[in-house]
């Protein structure tokens, strides 16, 4: 492992982020919550502003120059999208508020559909509540039954258990590339492949890994996959749903309203194609357009060199950690190259509670999360009521690392002069 | 870093409290039996009162959560042994105001002030008024029956 690269790819980054040059409660932050939200860096900033300032206007319905302006900028941001995770077509890549709703899209469009009685979904006891609930909701609604994959003792995917669920009444099956609690990346190829044996569609949450690597939806054959821009350097408020063409142009629209129609009557209407179905209503243009912006800049960088460069924090994040007695770790220890695992911790230390850790830490300027990270069930299955969980991104460095393990260990002391 | 802060907030009685609390369990009988969580923390709390006439004999928790929550429900149970249920309402009152920054209780329930550096942290006043807030249940419910659970989130 080189120290210029790190060195190098953050240095030449922190300047772009204005936020995270600020003291907070008189200390220089240290954001250490970014698989919850990124920071922007200016060129994002300025995308939107820029399209406020110059460009706005309702996309697709006006024939004047800003609406042909701010068309051409929302459209064009879904061709960025559609590259960066080498979709076939661009109107593969449907806009959605975020993870959250492009799972509840296909939930109510393709599931509440397609899924009957008997019918099985096949889930992990890691997904994220996103999505969890929605497919009970399918569930409830249509009997068809979730069933859970299970992890290994190592806490990964246990694909063996997984092959042992999947069967002809498999339908569905709906996971996550990379954890955000146990920071495990998921054998999404194997997923896919032995779902499609027996006809299953495959859901991928990539919330956690396409902001931080290639992500190739092609070769990863999935039918579909969620990410939210917020993770990857966008304003919130857009997300996307990738979807293989045929696939999405078979399911029914799940909002109704403007923008997604072809011809409407009193009685009944007929669609839009793809995307601009399920693009009921004005969009987030300015956003969409933000993300295109946000796109542009992770591509300038290369999705490679930042995976380079978080798989060598990451190092470095569990070294420093795994020092320290009192800190469980939860999930897999990264391997060698840290091919396993992305650039979260979530962990506990006995005696300090993660609520009282973070409170603690936020005084040193520290921001981490603490909680279940919207992982309720598998917390639950753990045995852990909550975790503090430190996460990286391409702009944090090795001497933030410190600065967190520093008051994590005084944290851990101060606390522990009661107890001991 | 400097801790000076933490210490105002992380008072030694709850420090002690959230390692070693004097009143977990359950009262027997239960005459009044509460839940109380707070979903987006995860902290939990089962509250149970034993009721004479409408005097508090003894009160009792279960429950998980941080060290601002735990000492705060162990000192509430502590402080309401003896009262009557129009005093209990009384301090849930005073105790909420005191999290706001507008109230403390008298010396005969100093032990209660040590909670008061929550009010300057925004985010953790819930975890300290949890079991108030579940306490003001308990007392509204004349029945051994929780009415779900409740929640200051
Ligand atoms: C793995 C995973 N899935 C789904 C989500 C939901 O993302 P959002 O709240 O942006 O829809 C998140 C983020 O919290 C996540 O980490």
């Amino acid at each position: 492992m080189t120290l210029t690269q790190e060195k190098t790819l953050a240095a030449r980054v922190r300047a772009d982020f204005p936020i995270l040059h600020q003291a907070i409660h008189g200390k220089p932050l240290v954001y250490l919550d970014n698989a919850a939200s990124s920071q922007k860096p200016l060129a994002v900033l300025d995308a939107l502003r820029h399209y406020y300032q110059n460009d706005n206007a309702n996309v697709h319905r006006g024939v004047h120059t800003l609406s042909s302006r701010a068309t051409d900028g929302y459209e064009g941001a879904r061709d960025k999208v559609a590259a960066f995770v080498n979709a076939a077509h661009r109107e593969e890549i449907i806009y959605t508020r975020n993870a959250t709703e492009a799972i509840n899209l296909v939930a109510y469009a393709w599931g509440m559909s397609t899924l009957q009685r008997g019918d099985e979904i096949i889930l992990s006891v890691m997904e994220h509540h996103a999505n969890l609930i929605p497919w009970q909701f399918v569930a409830q609604k249509t009997g068809a039954v979730l069933r859970f994959v299970e992890l290994t003792g190592t806490q990964d995917f246990d694909l063996d258990h997984y092959r042992s669920l999947v069967s002809d009444k498999t339908k569905l099956v709906s996971v996550v590339h990379a954890s955000n609690m146990l920071g495990c990346i998921n054998p999404v190829e194997d997923i896919v492949a032995i779902a499609h044996q027996y006809g299953a569609k495959v859901l991928i949450d990539a919330c956690q890994s396409v902001p931080h690597s290639v992500v190739d939806v092609q070769a990863l054959d999935c039918d579909w996959l969620v990410a939210s821009g917020h993770k990857m350097c966008a304003p919130t408020g857009i997300g996307f749903l990738y979807g293989k063409k045929e696939l999405l142009r078979s399911m029914p629209p799940f909002m109704g309203g403007g923008e997604m129609i072809a011809d409407v009557f009193f009685d009944q209407a007929t669609y839009a194609d793809i995307p601009h179905r399920f693009e009921a209503g004005t969009p987030a243009i300015g956003e969409a357009i933000a993300l295109g912006a946000a796109v542009d800049y992770l591509m300038a960088i290369g999705m490679d060199k930042i995976h380079a460069y978080e798989q060598e924090l990451t190092a470095y994040l569990f070294q420093q950690l795994n020092a320290i007695s009192e800190v469980k770790i939860y999930g897999p220890q990264p391997d060698a190259g840290v091919t396993n695992r992305v650039g979260l911790a979530a962990f506990t230390t006995g005696a300090v509670h993660p609520h009282d850790l973070s409170t603690i830490l936020d005084q040193a300027g520290i921001a981490i999360r603490a909680g279940h990270h919207c992982t309720q069930p598998l917390h639950r299955h753990l045995g852990a009521q909550s975790t503090a969980r430190a996460s990286v991104y391409f702009y944090n460095t090795r001497e933030e690392i410190d600065t967190f393990i520093t008051a994590l260990k005084e944290a851990i002391e101060f606390f522990g002069g009661i107890f001991g | 870093m400097s801790l000076d802060n933490m210490r105002d907030l992380y008072q030694q009685v709850i420090l002690e409290r959230y390692k070693k609390p004097r009143n977990k369990g359950k009262t027997d009988p239960a005459d009044r039996y509460q839940k109380g969580h707070n979903p987006s923390c995860g902290d939990t709390i089962e509250l149970t009162l034993k009721i004479n006439g409408d005097r508090i004999e003894d009160v009792k928790f279960e429950g998980e959560g941080c060290a601002i929550a735990i000492s705060s429900a162990d000192l509430m149970a502590e402080a309401l042994r003896g009262r009557t249920l129009t005093e209990a309402a009384e301090m849930v009152q005073r105790f909420q105001s005191m999290m706001k920054g507008e109230a403390e209780f008298p010396q005969e329930f100093r032990k209660l002030n040590a909670m008061r550096g929550v009010a300057q942290f925004p985010v953790r006043i819930k975890c300290a008024n949890l079991s108030w807030h579940t306490l003001k249940a308990a007392i509204e419910n004349s029945t051994p029956q929780p009415v779900g659970f409740v929640t200051n989130e």
